[in-house]
């Protein structure tokens, strides 16, 4: 499809571009804005490694296309820290090593974001439940949920 | 020189002189080692080590992997060999520079050697202290390893043994981290590539050989193209972007020499056994015949493991720069210098001409798609000169991986005198070591079967038994299969470690203590008691079978130690398991509740690190045992995305405990796959406790452990979750028979309507504004475009393919065009051809035009039509001929049918009705024309009448819900909602508009509200009146099969979300939805296949589509579920 002008604000700044609005989110944000946070994983929704927020909820930037965040506040992995501090979320994630490959880390911290903005004090059920749909290879599921768990405050016991 | 200075450790090596770690005037040092860090964090690890040798912190330490131009070529990434073996010259490396500057800061602080202690980057004596970068300022000098250097002594680590932090986790946790995926190269452009139809296959003579042609001049013109490059199978599209050229590529006509069909596995135990293999005896001892003919008892066993995918999260990708034939390669690949070795051959290099620069990638576990890419990207830079990046999509990795073999291991054993007395071992392992995928499809190799020798891993049982046979038998692979996590160790010990099992349970004592009966090795020994005391072993003599309710819950016990490398191989860190079960005898699910692993892995260099490594393989195992197999389907050879191939998720987590033993003085083994190794066999042995039921082929799915509940008589069978479906019968041609014999006889005698002569349309200036609005209102609300518009067509050209049950008709162009379009149509010809169904040379309309809704239009509204179709831009497109099912193809006959059903009689208002409700009728009647989607047709298509209006109605594979009648009532429909839905597409929490409707909905937006308004009025009047809205159905419990398991994967994630208000598709609770309600599959299938693709000016949202990663079978499986699960009040779909 032809090309629009396609305004939004991407981590708290107004940006602007000729897009072909009927491109995935994803692309236009990895190609034309240059970010590496949201990540491919499948494109079909499925796996949640390309999960950004928009207007503060979690969507899945591969399956949203571009003309459908016109006007909208998108945050991404990067937004979370605009000045160098980290986000108590990501900050927690590197205190509980959320990680191994991290391939799938951007869609963990993304999502644990938005749940601790709907549940500041979530128990261990409501984080695996929130988290369900991401997915993770490397079998890191413990350490990231003791990331989420630790940045609302709770104590993991592992 | 080195500015500042540099003082480095090397070895020559046969690949050139490579520097171990060097450290410049900064006190900044650099490690290189050849492997890679593969997400299990030995890049940390590795850091560890040269800090605790050298003498300085873990942040001055930087350690380069694998890339093939800086670091010693060390083999690939494989059998967790990283820390064991590639780590050994690197820290004799550290310890020789450690030295080096202990005696540099001797002499510069004057102080006895023996009496300085290097630390934290600085030699120290008494009160004095020089840092390592004041020492190396101003030298420069590179000093030969010295292979015998005395590395430090553990007792006096201070570094490696504490619990590190990953160094690469700041920068993944900002998004700032470099992985293959982010890889930018100035220049560079972008390759899609195309691969053939034979989906994951690597031998025969078809690979390499297929391609017959394809169509560039399709694609040429589109923006963005650059090249189609091919070589033998190899095809790629190259363009500017990367949308681009997957856009490009998708659109590209490519003609294939069908493949002859794949081997079929859906009996793998037969399958492996009948392929061709050679039995390699690793051991022989005692005379096993004799000893099993005189066994007190004796059985045989066989035990089948599936294929698996190594799944990575993020598919390969690679960028390449030809750099004027002396290319640079970036890449995710486990293995750098094989990888160059492969390219190398690729483009007819010398390997040393080539440099792989090795970047992390989503973890893989084994051999997936990332060498293969890399081949791609190389071929591709080389035809372009320029860089090119290929990222492949999550489909291709899916299909093409080389998938973890699947293997089958069969056991006879006997027992004498409470003793395991005889044991043999046949194992099938068809693998190869994944030969690059661009040297097969290229030519460059030949596509023969080859096999490999990798099925030898911990074949050999660690128990202490007289007489014994160990065969493996190497084998080509059936479909690419290389290894993965585990390789065969983990069903080699599948075996192993159920049948001991099962002869522990055969003698009558505890499993634990019968594996101690027979085990010597003291290291090993003290491993399994420590294991099962910490993790509250229960001593046992058979299966226990605790139950409550409908649970059955057990515990299971598995060792093994992890052997690689070339047979008798070498051994790694020893894992045991001891895990707890629940299983639901009813629905066969099972949970894996907990997990403890206690560890034998010498001496620790990271703690949080190895702990991290047992949750990543208790987990990722665990998912294998239960969940995964690649299945092949006849059509669909494997699965294409995650939705056909669930992996372990958040919610079903077991809790993992975890026993590092401390072995301090005993050198480092590898940790990377061995707490793998146990798993199916732990899990299997805690199911037989728990229920009496040995599962010995994986997964362990509920389909499986019903069987074998229902065989030993447990639990009552359940039905079968998802009954096989019949193919579709067409009901069209009994249709057409019926009109053939109604129509074809009157037909013959009715005369032709008569030509009307080409007329220039007036010119498009010389109509007014207002009448041009008015024109393009009725136009929208009429949907014109929507039917006139071919997908990928231009706009209002027509050529839209309509399917009716009497063939199919293409709509026609509806722009000024003279020759192909209205050009030439006087208004007087239109307007007989909106209301008759004439056109303008005489023919016949077909009455998928609904010319007997337009008839009811008013002329005014006709002739603003008119107008506005004249302004449209004109697009030259001729129309498709009609495919007709005979006797249809006479258009004559429709002249017939004209007579029948035609209602030429204008629309008179009703003086009882609000002026609202007229024009609401007038629109919805007319040019609205709801009725023909939304009436049910009769056996001549004809649009049935009375109380059948409007009563729902499938078209074209869609479902086009009722508007009158009860229904609409029952399901809460009221004018406000309609009204909402009319202008957005979407009634909040009833309805949203998908397949034909959205474009409707996005043409009635555009009307003035008090347009949308009347039609709200009108229609919510057909509703029947004092009908209560039914509650939405509560949810049904579906028993597990693959439909569920299947929405689990493909759809769940938005319409099941586990964390609620997230921005997904599903706008509607799927209890409310139409197409689940409605009374066959067809929109449910139509849905599924092309997913929604909402017009961007609505606030709807876009479904994907899945078409082409499901196949029908899988589909229907999904939407029977979906009928079970949300429409439980209604009879399940009928066959069709
Ligand atoms: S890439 Fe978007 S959900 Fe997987
Ligand atoms: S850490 Fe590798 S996919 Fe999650």
């Amino acid at each position: 499809m032809a090309s629009r002008q396609l305004r939004f604000v991407l981590n708290g700044r107004p940006v602007q571009g000729e897009v072909d609005p009927t491109r995935s989110l994803l692309d236009v944000l990895r190609t034309d804005f240059a970010l590496k946070g949201p990540k491919y994983g499948c494109g079909k929704g499925q796996c949640g490694a390309c999960s950004v927020l928009v207007g503060g909820q979690v969507a899945r930037a591969c399956v949203l296309r571009a003309g459908r965040v016109a006007g909208q506040e998108v945050t991404t992995l990067e937004g979370l820290a605009p000045d160098g501090r980290l986000h108590p979320v990501q900050q927690a994630f590197i205190d509980r090593q959320g990680a191994q490959c991290g391939y799938c880390l951007n869609g963990m911290v993304i999502s644990a974001v938005a749940l601790l903005r709907q549940d500041p004090a979530p128990d261990r059920a409501r984080v695996e439940a929130a988290l369900r749909d991401n997915l993770c290879r490397c079998g890191t599921h413990r350490e990231i949920v003791a990331s989420v768990l630790l940045a609302s405050g709770a104590q993991a016991d592992d | 020189m080195t500015e500042g200075g540099m003082i480095s450790v090397y070895e020559d090596r046969p690949e050139g002189r490579m520097t171990h770690v060097q450290i410049d005037g900064r006190g900044q040092v650099t490690a290189f080692n050849g492997h890679v860090d593969l997400g299990t964090g030995i890049q940390t690890a590795l850091a560890q080590i040269v800090a605790e040798e050298l003498g300085c912190t873990l942040e001055a330490v930087t350690v380069v992997l694998g890339d093939t131009g800086r670091t010693p070529n060390q083999g690939p990434t494989i059998a967790s060999e990283t820390i064991q073996v590639a780590a050994v010259p690197l820290r004799k490396a550290a310890a020789q520079l450690g030295q080096f500057l202990a005696g540099e800061g001797a002499r510069r602080l004057n102080a006895p050697l023996a009496e300085v202690e290097t630390r934290e980057g600085r030699a120290l004596w008494q009160q004095t202290e020089v840092a390592f970068g004041d020492l190396v300022a101003g030298h420069n000098l590179a000093m030969r390893l010295d292979p015998d250097m005395p590395v430090k002594d553990p007792a006096g680590y201070r570094i490696v043994g504490r619990p590190v932090g990953r160094v690469d986790l700041p920068a993944k946790v900002t998004g700032q981290f470099d992985y293959i995926q982010d890889i930018r190269v100035p220049g560079m452009v972008h390759g899609h590539v195309i691969r053939p139809p034979y989906a994951g296959r690597d031998s025969g003579p078809f690979i390499g050989t297929s391609l017959l042609g394809w169509d560039e001049a399709a694609i040429a013109t589109r923006p963005g193209f650059l090249a189609v490059v091919r070589e033998g199978d190899f095809l790629a599209v190259v363009a500017e972007t990367a949308h681009q050229a997957r856009t490009l590529a998708e659109a590209l006509p490519v003609h294939w020499r069908q493949p002859p069909p794949g081997p079929d596995l859906s009996d793998l135990r037969h399958a492996l056994k009948a392929a061709p293999s050679m039995p390699r005896v690793l051991e022989r001892s005692g005379d096993v015949e004799a000893a099993l003919a005189g066994a007190d008892h004796r059985a045989a066993r066989s035990y089948v493991w599936p294929y698996h995918l190594h799944g990575s999260i993020g598919p390969s990708c690679a960028v390449a720069d030809w750099n004027g034939g002396a290319p640079v390669v970036w890449s995710g690949t486990q293995n750098p210098h094989m990888l160059q070795g492969d390219l190398a051959q690729l483009v007819g290099l010398e390997p040393d001409r080539i440099e792989v620069r090795r970047h992390q990638a989503a973890g893989c576990y084994g051999r997936n798609c990332a060498d293969d890419v890399a081949g791609d990207a190389l071929l591709l830079a080389r035809a372009l000169g320029r860089p090119v990046r290929v990222q492949l999509t999550r489909a291709q990795e899916h299909l093409w991986e080389p998938r973890g073999a699947a293997q089958l291991m069969e056991v006879s054993g006997g027992l004498k005198a409470g003793h395991l007395h005889a044991y043999t071992l046949d194992t099938w392992y068809p693998s190869n070591r994944g030969p690059n995928l661009a040297l097969l499809l290229t030519g460059r190799i030949s596509p023969e079967p080859r096999s490999a020798d990798m099925g030898d891993r911990t074949a050999i049982p660690p128990y202490r038994i007289a007489h014994k046979r160990i065969t493996v038998h190497d084998m080509a692979p059936l479909v690419r299969a290389a290894w993965m996590r585990g390789v065969s160790a983990l069903p080699n010990t599948f075996a192993h470690e159920s049948f001991v099992d099962e002869m522990a349970a055969e003698a009558g004592e505890d499993p634990v203590a019968f594996r101690l009966k027979h085990l010597d090795d003291p290291r090993t020994r003290d491993l399994v008691i420590k294991t099962a005391e910490e993790a509250g072993w229960q001593a046992r003599s058979g299966p226990r079978l605790r139950r409550e309710g409908r649970m059955a819950y057990g515990q299971g016990f598995a060792f093994a130690t992890y052997v690689h490398g070339t047979f008798p191989g070498t051994a790694a860190a020893s894992s045991a398991w001891v895990c707890d079960v629940a299983v639901d005898t009813r629905t066969g699910e099972i949970t894996l509740t907990r997990v403890f692993v206690g560890q034998d892995q010498g001496l620790v260099i990271n703690p949080d690190g190895v702990r991290q490594q047992i949750h990543g393989n208790v987990i990722q195992t665990a998912s294998r045992t239960l969940l995964e197999e690649v299945t092949v389907d006849a059509i669909t050879p494997a699965p294409q995305s995650w939705g056909s191939y669930p992996i372990q998720s958040f919610d079903t987590l077991p809790e993992i405990r975890s026993m590092l033993i401390a072995r301090p003085g005993d050198p480092a083994l590898g940790v990377g796959e061995s707490a793998a190794v146990p798993a199916a066999a732990a899990i299997a042995n805690a199911i037989f406790d728990a229920t009496g039921v040995r599962l010995r082929e994986a997964p362990f799915t509920p389909e499986r452990m019903r069987a074998g509940l229902a065989e030993l008589g447990g639990a009552p069978p359940l039905p079968a979750p998802d009954a096989g479906q019949k193919p579709r019968r067409r009901r069209w041609a009994a249709w057409a028979g019926g009109i053939a014999g109604a129509l074809t006889l009157g037909a013959v005698a009715l005369p032709m309507a008569r030509a009307l002569p080409p007329q220039a349309a007036p010119s498009a200036a010389s109509f007014a504004a207002p009448l041009l609005e008015r024109g393009r209102q009725v136009f929208a609300t009429g949907d014109c475009a929507v039917c006139h518009t071919a997908q990928d067509g231009s706009p209002n050209a027509g050529g839209r393919p309509m399917k009716t049950p009497f063939g199919t008709v293409f709509t026609t162009n509806l722009t000024p065009d003279p020759e192909t379009g209205l050009g030439n149509w006087s208004f007087a010809a239109f307007d007989r051809a909106m209301r008759r169904g004439i056109s303008r040379d005489g023919h016949n309309l077909y009455p998928a035009f609904p010319y007997t809704a337009f008839a009811k239009m008013d002329g005014e509204d006709m002739y603003a039509l008119y107008a506005y179709l004249q302004t449209l831009a004109p697009v030259r497109a001729a129309v498709p001929r009609a495919r007709m099912v005979a006797p249809l193809n006479l258009r004559p006959v429709n002249a017939a049918w004209n007579l029948l059903y035609l209602d030429r009689a204008p629309l008179v208002d009703d003086p009882a009705r609000s002026q609202a409700w007229n024009r609401g009728r007038y629109l919805v009647e007319g040019a609205g024309h709801c009725s023909a989607c939304h009436s049910p047709r009769s056996a001549l298509g004809a649009e049935k009448g009375g109380a059948a209006a409007l009563s729902g109605a499938e078209v074209d594979g869609w479902w086009a819900p009722a508007l009158a009648g009860t229904a609409p009532a029952l399901r809460g429909w009221d004018e406000d909602r309609l009204f909402a839905y009319l202008g957005t597409g979407h009634a909040p929490g009833l309805a949203s508009a998908a397949g034909p409707m959205a474009p409707v909905v996005a043409g009635l937006a555009t009307l003035p509200e008090a347009d949308r308004r009347a039609m709200a009025v009108y229609l919510a009047s057909l509703a029947a009146p004092d009908v209560a809205p039914a509650a939405v159905p509560t949810l049904a419990e579906v028993t597990p099969g693959p439909g569920a398991r299947l929405f689990r994967g493909a759809c769940a994630s938005c319409h099941e979300p586990g964390l609620a208000g997230a921005l997904t598709a599903a706008q509607v609770p799927l209890a409310r939805s139409a197409a689940i309600r409605a009374p066959t599959r067809a929109t449910l299938r139509s849905l599924l296949r092309e997913g929604i693709t909402a017009p961007l000016e609505l606030p709807l949202r876009d479904m994907p589509a899945f078409g082409e990663e499901l196949s029908d079978h899988q589909i229907d499986q999904i939407a029977d579920f979906l009928r079970a699960r949300y429409a439980p009040d209604l009879k399940p779909f009928p066959d069709s």
